[in-house]
């Protein structure tokens, strides 16, 4: 069952002689609980669809459909609500808030949500990346690693149907960043999320169920 | 499924924003509390302006009541304080007025001491006490009553009893008036008129006095409620009637409508001043040039938070993007933002409100004059206060807001990258050989335009208002003013002449001849002389007589008659009157010597003949004064004869008339008059017991605390005033002090926030740039080149200042001050163009141009390159 399906989404920015096509034309359907790795070169639109798939950022032309929800269809506080109920990100460099804690940052969707934490599967998600004993710490308390893992905690806090990952690793090293992108994989198995993720490994990339390659805002 | 707002997480935002960065909190808080003074001091000024100038009607009213009902009776007095619309009401139980003939400009009731009414009027002894029927009661009462009372006796003696006078407490004024001597048991002769129209004479013993607060005009002559009977023969039957109203509005209607509600009629009043609405509409004009005050206030407010909440803009905006990318709705995002701008405006306001009430405490005394209670704390309101407070939160509110406006109109993904744009902007298109540390330097100021702008913005303004007040302040001549207001160093003013509604008492002697003697031998004194003045009836032939009614009756170019200006003097027109048909009018004969003669002489232009020393001292001539203009001679022709006191005198000059020069006013009788100035010998063989009326004197000024410590000695318990050079200097300064006043406050605040606003800029455009210095090292540049860069940055910084302060101040208060010149009608002016604050400021400018930049560097500089280069978060 097809959970994003995008149309021909076209996004440019810049005008006329100086036009860059970040995405030119992508029809592009992702299966639910599948895991997706988006590769290519700097600069191809990779992160551009990620934010088209979030509601991070909106297309010039055609229909991006999550969950069965036209995202241009929605006003902004409803696309807000919908981020924080849908998707779990998780970026390069973590976007943690400095003056939470581990354990607040966490669990910072459902407070903006304002809805009862489920205790249970918040502990599993902890004790699976390793944060039990860092949950009162501040995210400079920690290292790339660890801030990595808050992320992802975050990023499935909210029990949301797609995680997507923008180059979750590029910030650590080969080391960190494989247990890092482990760590992530076998959580979306665990709890069945889809997953989407940009890198530059293609290494990791093979550890994915399908790989889109971007150039030039077209899939190759 | 899309609805959801918790607002619990803002404030748990809030709390730690704060908690993690107490600098910019303290910073911002300390902005809300200069904001917050600003309004609190411009709000009660306005506030006391207002008061001051209703405080200055109800002076010349005489009371604080809103309506003071005439001749009522005891019920319908009871009626009236009834009424619903009342909130208190003062009675009084006047026997009649003083009728000497020298309280003649003057109301002053005999009546029976009526404590609330003496509240209302301030007319409280401060001196003594009120009078009371019990210390003659005992032996003094029976040979009182035995005596009983002579009503017979019109100007004559008369009294109570020979040993027994009642007693009476009086105010000043009229106790310098009537020549009573400041002692508590004195005889107090007073001629009075009962409301029949009768006269009477009768002896009081003086029992108390106040100085006159309000009443310069109205006041009382307090007596027991025993004695008024006494006096009356019977209880008095009428009242006055003091009212103070809840809702004090059109007060002439509402004294209607009282009467009318309680169907009384024909019952006079008077309302009170104070209240009249186009006084008070005047009063609210004045006050609005105060709060007009508070556009700059709110302009610069703005300004100032805005810029310290620019310091982290980057981190808001990022911190924004942020949150909003993790699902947080515009309208939490909103809410966070308030709950930020609450979080600073609440600990501001009491520090702003205390700050701002002390420096109007300071300020009160020179925009309400003459008041013993600081008017700050006689006329405090809460208004002010709650105003300035919720303004100051609407200024934090959208200074806060300023920057969630930029996230709301960027998707969260333009939010989040913005540190990386801001980065990368200017780099593109600049191509120059300069020197590495010097290129990057101009690249660095052009980076930083937006940031500087509102600083060069707040700083160019707040100059500009400055160097206005400055050429303002500075531009009223003292000097000119002071020649033509000052005389002298010092002028005493005879006991009964001090005040400008006493008719000048010529029995007065208020000033001795041992004051004149100790005088003359003072040392600090080198130069004096006096003007005694006698208000003398005399005859205008029909050939002089002519041209004086030439003069007021021909028609100018308004095609209105000089004569028709006076219409509402109608005193001066029954004089002249007189005078045009019968030729008899009053002279004032004004023997003047040494300096007063001197004075008077060196400031008269003279409009025909001129001043002959010689032949002026042989007594044979007189100089005329009288109305003038370029064309116009109100008096007798130069060479004309005047007969006065049977001897005759030759007019040698004739000079417009200078009423600076005498004090106290003339008799009612006198309102139209010539002046005849005469030498003081001369006029001492006419009337050889005179009185002095004022006396002029010059001291070395080195001398001047112990020439004043003399003064204070010889003049004490004489009753007699004292007016100094620099009385006039102080009304001088304190006038262009409470123009220049708020300008001048409000420009030093704003040029103290625009001196913040510029070193948050150059703080801002250092600290942004870590991860850029962390690279440049990496790189391989010097910590040495870096702070050279610095430097340069800052010399450029200063140069884009300098060539935007220096003419852009020059040129606007060149101008504003033309404009003013042109429009302001004050006749004490000297144009004096001035930029002083302008070059005080720039070498505080420069300093913080070079210093902030290499004190953030070398803050900077702590972490390591790798540190730095490492740092994300």
């Amino acid at each position: 069952m097809e959970i994003i399906s995008l149309h021909n989404v076209k996004k440019y920015y810049g005008s006329k002689e100086n036009t860059v096509k970040a995405l030119d034309g992508i029809d592009l359907t992702i299966r639910q609980g599948a895991f997706t790795a988006i590769v290519g070169a700097s600069g191809s639109g990779k992160t551009t669809l990620l934010n088209m798939m979030g509601g991070l950022d909106v297309p010039d032309t055609g229909e991006v459909i999550v969950d069965g929800v036209n995202l241009s269809g929605l006003k902004e506080e409803q696309l807000a609500v919908f981020r924080r109920k849908k998707v779990g990100f998780i970026f390069q460099n973590y976007n943690l808030m400095p003056t939470l804690t581990v354990e607040e940052n966490i669990l910072f969707p459902l407070d903006l949500d304002g809805s009862a934490p489920d205790e249970g599967y918040l502990r599993e998600i902890i004790e699976l990346l390793g944060l039990k004993d860092r949950l009162t710490a501040f995210p400079d308390m920690l290292s790339g690693g660890g801030r990595q893992r808050v992320a992802i905690a975050r990023a499935l806090a909210a029990k949301p149907s797609i995680i997507l990952a923008d180059e979750p690793t590029g910030n650590l090293d080969s080391q960190n960043g494989q247990n890092v992108a482990g760590l992530l994989k076998m959580t979306t198995e665990l709890f069945h999320r889809t997953l989407v993720m940009i890198t530059h490994n293609m290494e990791l990339a093979q550890l994915a169920d399908r790989v889109v390659r971007l150039q030039d805002g077209r899939i190759v | 499924m899309l609805r959801n707002n918790n607002l619990k997480i803002c404030r748990k935002l809030v709390r730690r924003e704060f908690q993690f960065h107490k600098g910019q909190t303290l910073l911002l808080i300390m902005a809300v509390t200069l904001v917050c003074m600003l309004y609190t001091f411009s709000f009660s000024l306005g506030n006391l302006t207002y008061k001051g100038f209703l405080y200055s009607y109800r002076t010349i009213y005489g009371s604080d009541s809103h309506i003071i009902y005439e001749n009522i009776t005891e019920a319908q007095a009871a009626a009236l304080k009834k009424h619903p619309a009342v909130k208190d009401t003062a009675a009084l139980s006047a026997v009649g007025v003083l009728s000497d003939e020298m309280l003649e400009n003057r109301n002053v009731r005999l009546a029976a001491v009526s404590e609330s009414w003496a509240r209302e009027t301030d007319s409280i002894p401060v001196c003594g006490r009120m009078p009371e029927e019990k210390d003659r009661a005992d032996h003094d009462k029976a040979v009182f009553d035995e005596s009983g009372l002579d009503k017979t006796v019109v100007h004559g003696e008369s009294g109570f009893g020979k040993n027994a006078p009642a007693e009476i407490a009086l105010d000043e004024i009229t106790m310098n008036s009537l020549l009573i001597p400041h002692e508590i048991g004195a005889e107090v002769p007073i001629k009075w008129r009962s409301a029949e129209g009768e006269e009477y004479t009768h002896t009081f013993r003086l029992c108390g006095w106040w100085e006159n607060q309000m009443g310069e005009t109205d006041s009382c002559a307090w007596i027991t409620a025993e004695t008024a009977e006494e006096l009356c023969g019977k209880r008095p039957d009428t009242l006055m009637l003091g009212v103070t109203l809840y809702l004090p509005g059109d007060l002439e209607k509402q004294a209607k409508d009282l009467l009318a509600d309680l169907g009384l009629k024909d019952i006079s009043y008077t309302t009170n001043l104070a209240y009249n609405k186009a006084r008070q509409d005047y009063a609210g004009r004045e006050a609005v040039k105060f709060y007009r005050m508070n556009l700059i206030v709110v302009l610069c407010g703005v300004l100032m938070i805005c810029h310290i909440v620019q310091l982290s803009a980057q981190q808001n905006i990022r911190f924004y993007g942020r949150v909003k990318s993790l699902g947080m709705t515009p309208r939490q995002i909103r809410v966070l933002a308030a709950q930020r701008a609450v979080m600073v405006w609440v600990p501001g306001i009491l520090p702003g409100w205390i700050l701002g009430f002390l420096l109007c405490v300071g300020a009160a005394p020179y925009v309400v004059v003459g008041m013993e209670r600081n008017p700050a704390f006689a006329f405090f309101q809460l208004w002010p206060f709650v105003l300035s407070a919720l303004l100051a939160g609407a200024t934090t509110l959208t200074a806060c807001l300023w920057p969630v406006g930029r996230v709301m109109r960027s998707v969260p993904a333009q939010a989040v990258r913005y540190i990386e744009s801001v980065e990368q902007r200017g780099r593109k298109g600049r191509k120059t050989r300069a020197p590495v540390a010097r290129r990057m330097a101009l690249t660095g100021i052009s980076r930083q335009k937006k940031q500087s702008l509102p600083a060069a913005f707040s700083l160019l303004l707040s100059l500009v208002v400055l160097c206005c007040v400055r050429t303002m302040g500075t531009s009223y001549d003292e000097e000119k003013y002071l020649d033509g207001m000052a005389l002298c160093d010092y002028r005493l003013c005879d006991a009964s002449a001090a005040s400008g509604v006493q008719r000048y008492n010529p029995k007065s002697r208020s000033i001795t001849p041992k004051i004149m003697e100790a005088l003359s031998v003072h040392p600090a004194v080198t130069d004096m002389g006096q003007a005694c003045t006698m208000e003398v009836p005399l005859y205008a032939k029909p050939e002089d007589r002519a041209r004086i009614i030439d003069a007021f009756e021909e028609v100018d170019e308004q095609g209105r008659a000089r004569k028709e200006y006076m219409a509402d003097e109608p005193d001066w027109l029954a004089g002249y009157e007189k005078m045009r048909e019968t030729g008899e009018y009053i002279g004032i004969v004004t023997g003047v010597d040494g300096l007063m003669l001197k004075n008077a002489m060196a400031r008269q232009a003279f409009l025909e003949g001129g001043y002959d020393k010689e032949a002026f001292d042989t007594g044979k001539y007189v100089i005329a004064a009288g109305a003038a203009s370029s064309h116009i001679r109100a008096t007798p022709p130069v060479g004309s004869k005047v007969d006065i006191c049977s001897r005759e005198f030759e007019i040698m000059a004739s000079v417009p008339l200078e009423t600076t020069l005498l004090s106290g006013k003339d008799s009612r009788q006198a309102q139209y008059n010539i002046t005849y100035y005469l030498p003081l010998s001369a006029f001492e063989e006419l009337f050889p017991e005179h009185g002095i009326r004022n006396v002029a004197v010059n001291i070395r000024r080195e001398e001047q605390k112990a020439f004043e410590d003399f003064l204070s000695q010889i003049l004490e318990g004489t009753g007699t005033d004292m007016f100094s050079y620099k009385d006039y200097q102080w009304t001088f300064r304190n006038a262009v002090f409470h123009l220049c006043m708020i300008p001048l406050f409000v420009g030093s605040v704003m040029l103290l926030i625009g001196m913040l606003n510029f070193a948050n800029a150059l703080a801002v455009g250092t600290l942004v740039r870590k991860r850029e210095f962390a690279v440049c090292e990496s790189l391989g540049m010097t910590k040495k080149q870096l702070r050279r860069m610095l430097l340069w940055e800052g010399a450029c910084c200063y140069g884009v200042i300098l060539v935007l302060l220096v003419p852009g101040t020059g040129i606007l208060t060149w101008l504003w001050g033309r404009w003013w010149l042109a429009h302001t009608n004050t006749w004490c002016i000297t144009w004096r163009f001035s930029l002083l604050p302008l070059w005080v400021s720039l070498p505080v400018l420069l300093i913080l141009s070079l210093a902030v930049p290499l004190y953030f560097f070398k803050k900077i500089a702590k972490e390591s390159v790798t540190e730095r280069l490492r740092e994300l978060e």
